[in-house]
């Protein structure tokens, strides 16, 4: 891979960090590769929201070759939000231009003494203010710099009002509405006086003939593949009306089973009523993004499955449009919705509950459905103004300030997405044990439990509401979707293991196996388990919260609780961590290479 | 009577009883849309074989055994699958989502129709598999 620019803004000097050889091959690149690098950096004592907090921008070795999804890019640190690892996987275009302007990365650290934004454009660096573009949406911050700098095929990867005012759950944002959503970094670029991150470059890729005819096949078979095709004729909200009938998508803030009107806001709904087109990421076949108008002549993003779940089902809201809009203003302010949504479900079901009132809300209505609520609720925590300023610290935080964590329905401070581990049950162990908290990314093992197997690689199916027999099937989807986020490619690419090992030996002239690619996953889950290790993560810290415990009376998974602990006795032994401490055992990780951190968790 | 996949009988016995599930009536109340079924030659079948249902309502209004793909030019859904595949669906061996998911039984049609009647599909392979006492 290129270089990674290193850039201190409290200083503006910048360094190149060449990456060590044996670490690629360790680690690929991407999110595991983000690991190793930072895995010194990220001690306990260091507060993600100080000028020593690092925020790394990778690439992955195939990013930006045209190759199935391979667009990608991935954002490391400490979350905010949860004070361990995080790593955050985005599309665009921001990725591989970065690349053709010269670097597999950009690790920053230190913080401007003023508000800035850093422009890029083939290895040269420059540092420009950005007072002028503090407070912009991050649509309009990526016009205002592309006009200002005059490129107009640059990219800009920046922060709304949330960063700039440190909201735990900010977003980075790139090209079409592309979010890097989970863990807050956006609050850490927000730390720094960091707006924006343009890119530009006229690098051409070197790409090999073989990897050129099998990137056309892989491409032509994704492009074939049905569940690409779902993703591309409804998008990813295209499973809400299964997700619905199995009891998997959580309506009501997790308290209710079923949503009867689920289709009037789905992805087929969408499609029929207001698509009017869709998008993509660098060199995606797949095109799951949404272009839709709702009656007033403009185009703008639609939203995903997380989205529409999470501000229409979960707060009972079932008008598309209105879902819509929300999702908008998040993205306008630079916050991800899952964690958005759910936080306010939270409040809402607080104030349900009487454990909130008029008072604490400034007078605001917190009645299940109702939308303007939502909407000023989602400008308040923007701007961290009224109870705003609670709910942008997270549901955690916010159940914490109303002596109701355990109603919060997140884990180590990340807010649970909106698959059910009643529905599916193998999203137990993914929300459980993900290194960044309740992460349905890190295995989204509910496809499995739909029926997506991957039986070259030794990952079956199982009932959906299986317990413990599955636990060391999910821990080998997890080490594959390690793969995946180091890669980079998007999850939704149901590209054969076969095929993934081709592809990058012959780009990379390498003669990994399948076995290969699995070990370096399940490297890298443990990896980033030293680091939450070292953080203070324990065994304690893998469980569900209350409402995830507590039985649906009625919907497809009705009666049904997964058995959290029987399931993560299995996922311990599977996995070879250490009952007692959470820790891996010492064995394992001399067997994954990672004496480093033997020495750093026993010693 | 022992009913053998693949065969015209087998297909009558899938129609009839498709008639008379109340369960599948119920289910696949808002089904409109007809299926043509590839099922490619492999193990004891030597040949492409194909097969046609009618299915409306909760009801199934025609089959045809071993039709020609010309007679039935656009039909809402064509499933091709290979043989063992789709008598590991009728066995109940392989998961129908699995079957979908993992391209072992490849769907041209309307994906968003398809994911909007997952239930229905479900059933209609429920049906299928209580009809089909023998494998060829």
């Amino acid at each position: 891979m290129l270089p990674i620019l290193k850039i201190n803004l409290t200083t503006n000097q910048t360094e190149e960090f060449i990456i060590p050889k044996e670490w690629e091959k360790d680690f690929i690149g991407g999110a595991s590769l983000g690991a190793r690098i930072l895995y010194s950096h990220l001690t306990k004592e260091l507060n993600p929201l100080s000028p020593e907090s690092p925020l790394l921008f990778i690439n992955g070795p195939l990013s930006g070759t045209n190759g199935p999804t391979t667009g990608r890019f991935v954002i490391c640190g400490k979350s905010p939000a949860t004070n361990l690892w995080a790593e955050s996987n985005i599309g665009g275009f921001w990725g591989p231009e970065l690349r053709k302007a010269g670097y597999d990365g950009l690790w920053i650290t230190g913080k401007a003494s003023s508000q800035v934004y850093v422009w890029i454009q083939d290895g040269r660096f420059e540092v420009r203010p950005a007072a002028h573009i503090w407070g912009q949406d991050v649509y309009e911050t990526q016009e205002t710099i592309k006009a200002e700098i005059g490129v107009k095929n640059a990219r800009v990867a920046c922060i709304g009002e949330a960063g700039e005012n440190q909201v735990l759950y900010a977003s980075i944002c790139c090209d079409h509405g592309r979010m890097a959503g989970r863990t807050g970094l956006g609050a850490v670029m927000g730390s720094k006086n960091l707006k924006a991150i343009a890119v530009q470059g006229t690098q051409k890729f070197e790409v090999t003939q073989e990897y050129v005819r099998l990137r056309s096949e892989s491409n032509r078979m994704l492009k074939q593949d049905n569940e690409s095709r779902v993703m591309n004729e409804v998008g990813t909200a295209g499973a809400a009306n299964y997700a619905e009938y199995l009891g998997a998508m959580p309506s009501k803030y997790y308290q209710q089973g079923v949503f009867e009107n689920v289709d009037n806001v789905s992805g087929v709904k969408m499609t029929e009523t207001i698509l009017v087109g869709r998008s993509a990421c660098q060199g995606c076949v797949i095109a799951c993004g949404r272009v839709v108008n709702l009656g007033d002549g403009q185009k703008r993003k639609g939203p995903e499955y997380e989205t529409i779940v999470g501000f229409g089902p979960n707060l009972l809201i079932e008008d598309l449009h209105e879902v819509t809009r929300l999702g908008e203003l998040c993205d306008k302010y630079g916050m991800d919705t899952i964690s958005t949504a759910n936080t306010i479900g939270l409040a809402f079901k607080l104030f349900d509950d009487g454990k909130i009132t008029l008072q604490d809300t400034g007078g605001l209505v917190l009645d299940w459905g109702n939308f303007l609520s939502v909407r000023q609720l989602i400008r308040m925590i923007a701007r961290r103004e009224g109870i705003g300023d609670l709910l942008a610290n997270g549901a955690r935080q916010f159940g914490k300030s109303f002596n109701s964590e355990d109603e919060a329905v997140q884990v180590n401070g990340l807010e649970v997405a909106y698959h059910d581990p009643r529905g599916v049950s193998g999203m137990a162990l993914s929300y459980a044990t993900s290194p960044r908290g309740a992460c349905h990314n890190q295995s989204d093992y509910f496809f499995v439990d739909w029926g997506h197997t991957h039986e070259q690689i030794g990952i079956n199916f199982y009932e959906r509401q299986a317990q413990a027999e599955k636990a060391a099937n999910v821990a080998k989807h997890q080490d594959w979707r390690t793969h995946y986020n180091s890669v980079v490619i998007c999850i939704f690419a149901s590209v054969s293991p076969e095929m993934q090992v081709d592809l990058l030996n012959a780009q990379l002239n390498l003669n990994w196996t399948i076995e290969d690619l699995i070990k370096s996953g399940e490297r890298a889950w443990n990896l980033k388990r030293a680091i939450n290790n070292r953080l203070g993560v324990t065994r304690q810290n893998d469980k569900l919260p209350k409402a995830l415990l507590e039985p649906y009376q009625e919907g497809g998974s009705a009666g049904f609780v997964p058995d959290i602990q029987g399931m993560l006795s299995a996922y311990y032994e599977a996995r070879g961590w250490d009952w007692e401490t959470g820790k891996p055992k010492k064995e394992k990780l001399i067997e994954l290479g990672l004496d480093e951190m033997v020495k750093d968790l026993w010693e | 009577m022992t009913t053998i996949f693949p065969s015209e009988a087998w297909l009558k016995n899938l129609e009839a009883k498709i008639n008379s599930d109340e369960k599948y009536k119920e289910i696949a109340k808002n089904w409109e849309g007809d299926l043509f079924f590839f099922i490619e030659p492999e193990g004891n079948l030597k040949e492409r074989l194909t097969f046609y249902l009618d299915l409306w309502h909760g009801t199934c209004r025609k089959v045809v055994y071993k039709p020609d793909a010309s007679d039935f030019p656009n039909p809402t859904f064509t499933l091709t699958a290979s043989y063992n595949n789709i008598t590991d669906v009728l066995t109940g061996k392989l998961n129908p989502m699995t079957a979908m998911m993992t391209m072992k039984l490849k769907v041209q049609g309307s994906m968003g129709y398809m994911m909007r009647n997952v239930p229905t599909v479900l059933d209609f392979v429920r049906v299928a598999q209580e009809v089909t006492d023998e494998i060829l």
